[in-house]
């Protein structure tokens, strides 16, 4: 027989209950807080003098609202005080950000990275910038955790970096590598940058309130995270989403994992800069300069964009006949391939998807932008928080 | 997505002197939907958005907004409606502010003052609001924005006054391949919102990327009207160009079909 959740069990999920409704909506009244989360009003009022007497939240007096009657006391998150670190490792670039409870960028720090850097070389450089960004910290800061969003498949128990095509890495611990460097008090969780900037976008952006969802991130690359029924998709060890490598030409152009015709040899930055006649050119900057000759009129760059637009319909044709997601979020290099060739990817996306499948599709550019994969690495940070906050902080 | 269309046209006709320029147009825009109107030059795309926002008088053919029969007979009208129209030259005063340009015509007064407080917050929520970054101070003079800023400034100002329906003229053409891009994530973030957004453009690709509904006009004649996931880039272009498409569009002999204006049934799935 099963027993019951204790008390205790029943006001640890309620505390993070109202600490994650404050982190993603804001500054919340008491009396918004009542019906949002289906709680009476004794229960938000003790809730919310733990969180505040745990540094987590404060509570203040509303602006006049004009209205009769005594005014609900607002909820608002400590995002000055409570924060965690975010790192993104990307292929030519290196970020790190404090990121406030709440959501709120408060400070950050990019660095270039040199292609062929190691894990162990990276960590230094993150630490750095960690290190300047201590200096500005106010005196009762706390930091609650470090998230590291990274470009490449990452094991989801010890957050090692298993292959990084794209970056050349093969089982970097990252994770090992950065809590070293930050100190045992700071937990570190790693995770793949297509899922971080999922989650990011699905906890606070562009796809909030959407439970089946499909976020395709490129740069070299293409991988996608997963939002299946509301919860991430991650697969058994934590690999799953590697769009990128599913192959859709027999005989294809070689790709970087080993294999022929992956996708991402016909919609990445290798296969775009190559259609265009520019194989020595790497990098974002070199992809975005074949979308503004395309759009200036170079002919040889509008064929390779608007092959590139074409196949980018056929994988996400073949994606949206899989998870049926009501939308499909185009990040990193990839929103910018959409936006340039959007009436490719959705001639062949309709032609290719399955009506029912397509009826209710929306395709969306990220709000988030570029800073995605550092919210999104802070979120991770914050989860084991919003589980249980009087545990940490 | 929603099932009643915010405005609806029904029967539009509309001549200069002894050209017929609008011949029967029925005409839907949704909430929460971009509805993408394409058209060749000289198709009627103007004159129809002149029609709504009530610079020209209809000579016959019914408006009905938000479920009701409304007539509109002066660009006041309109506006009281809520509708906002902006047009390819943006109206921006160069050697104004942001904020004064929002408000330019409108200003929130306290007692004689202008209230340039309010003024200035209201404009920052605006913009706020549609998650604009690249804004820096309100306090610039639009001369010295850039195109894709300046772009940004008149939708904001068109969304200011809560208007329920935005009708955007050409907004991206001009511009550089980023801006175009901002622009674009701009109107999709409108018609997310909840506003009813029409979108005029001969881009092909800004129409696919932001659009839900396609509304194509030929020589006056409104000859489809289909969902952005039932049809493809060859057969809007065909649309354009030769006023049909396979089944969708015009009959094959004007003539014989006098129902030739109707737009294809989109709720059927009338696309094949």
């Amino acid at each position: 027989m099963r027993v019951g959740p204790s008390q205790d069990e029943i006001r640890r999920q309620n505390l993070g209950a109202l600490l994650r409704y404050v982190h993603l909506h804001g500054a919340t009244t008491r009396a918004e807080l009542t019906n949002a989360l289906g709680l009476n009003r004794s229960t938000i009022g003790a809730l919310t003098a733990d969180l505040a007497a745990a540094g987590l939240v404060t509570e203040g007096a509303p602006k006049e609202t004009g209205r009769a009657g005594r005014p609900s006391l607002v909820v608002r998150p400590e995002s000055d005080r409570i924060f965690a670190y975010a790192y993104s490792i990307e292929v030519d670039r290196l970020r790190a950000a404090r990121v406030g409870l709440g959501g709120a960028v408060l400070d950050r720090r990019e660095l270039d990275r040199p292609r062929g850097l190691s894990a162990a070389e990276a960590a230094p450089l993150l630490a750095g910038a960690v290190k300047e960004m201590r200096q500005a910290l106010p005196a009762d800061a706390v930091c609650v955790g470090a998230g590291i969003a990274v470009c490449g498949m990452v094991r989801r128990d010890d957050g090692l970096v298993r292959l990084g095509p794209a970056t050349g890495w093969v089982d970097e611990p990252i994770g090992a590598a950065v809590s070293a460097e930050l100190g045992v008090e700071v937990p570190v969780t790693v995770g793949n940058v297509a899922d971080v900037a999922a989650f990011a976008e699905h906890a606070r952006g562009t796809a909030a309130g959407c439970d089946n969802v499909i976020y395709l991130y490129g740069d070299v690359g293409v991988g996608a995270g997963i939002i299946a029924g509301g919860r991430r998709l991650t697969g058994h060890g934590g690999y799953s989403g590697e769009v990128g490598h599913m192959v859709v030409a027999r005989d294809g152009a070689r790709c970087e994992c080993g294999n022929r015709g992956c996708w991402e040899t016909e919609i990445g930055e290798h296969g775009l800069l190559r259609a265009a006649g520019r194989s020595d050119a790497r990098g974002r900057d070199a992809l975005l300069a074949v979308f503004d000759a395309a759009d200036r009129g170079d002919a040889r760059a509008q064929t390779a964009v608007r092959q590139a637009g074409d196949w980018l319909g056929f994988g996400v044709a073949n994606l949206v006949n899989i998870f049926n997601p009501e939308m499909v979020i185009f990040g990193g290099t990839m929103r910018d391939l959409y936006l340039a060739a959007a009436a490719q990817v959705r001639s062949r996306l309709n032609s290719n998807g399955l009506p029912a499948c397509l009826e209710h599709v929306r395709l969306r550019t990220p709000m988030l932008g570029a800073d995605a994969p550092l919210i999104g690495a802070a979120e991770l940070a914050f989860d084991r928080l919003l589980a249980d906050p009087l545990d940490v902080g | 997505m929603s099932a009643t269309p915010l405005l609806e046209l029904r029967g539009i006709d509309k001549s200069f002197g002894p050209v017929q320029v609008l011949r029967d147009v029925a005409f839907a825009a949704y909430p929460g939907e971009v509805t993408a109107l394409v058209g060749d030059n000289g198709a009627g795309k103007s004159t129809l958005v002149k029609c709504i926002s009530g610079i020209y008088p209809i000579d016959a053919g019914e408006f009905v907004f938000d479920g009701q029969p409304v007539t509109i007979s002066s660009p006041r009208d309109a506006a009281s409606l809520g509708i906002e129209v902006v047009y390819q030259d943006l109206a921006l005063c160069d050697n104004l502010d942001i904020v004064q340009n929002m408000f330019l015509g409108r200003e929130k007064r306290n007692g004689l003052v202008l209230d340039e407080p309010t003024m200035e917050q209201m404009a920052a929520e605006t913009l706020a609001g549609l998650s604009v970054r690249t804004v820096k101070s309100l306090r610039q003079h639009v001369s010295s924005l850039s195109g894709g800023q300046r772009q940004t400034v008149a939708i904001a100002k068109a969304v200011l006054w809560n208007s329920k329906l935005v009708i955007l003229d050409e907004p991206t053409a001009a511009l550089g391949v980023a801006q175009t891009a901002q622009v674009l994530e701009l109107v999709r973030r409108l018609a997310d919102n909840g506003l009813a957004v029409v979108l005029i453009s001969h881009n092909m690709n800004d129409v696919f990327a932001v659009s839900d509904r396609i509304a194509a006009l030929y020589l006056g004649q409104m000859v489809a009207q289909v969902k952005t996931t039932e049809i493809t880039h060859a057969q809007v272009v065909e649309l354009i160009t030769a006023g049909r498409s396979g089944e969708l569009g015009l009959a094959v002999d004007p003539g014989v079909n006098g129902n030739g204006a109707a737009p294809a049934d989109s709720t059927t799935g009338g696309v094949s």
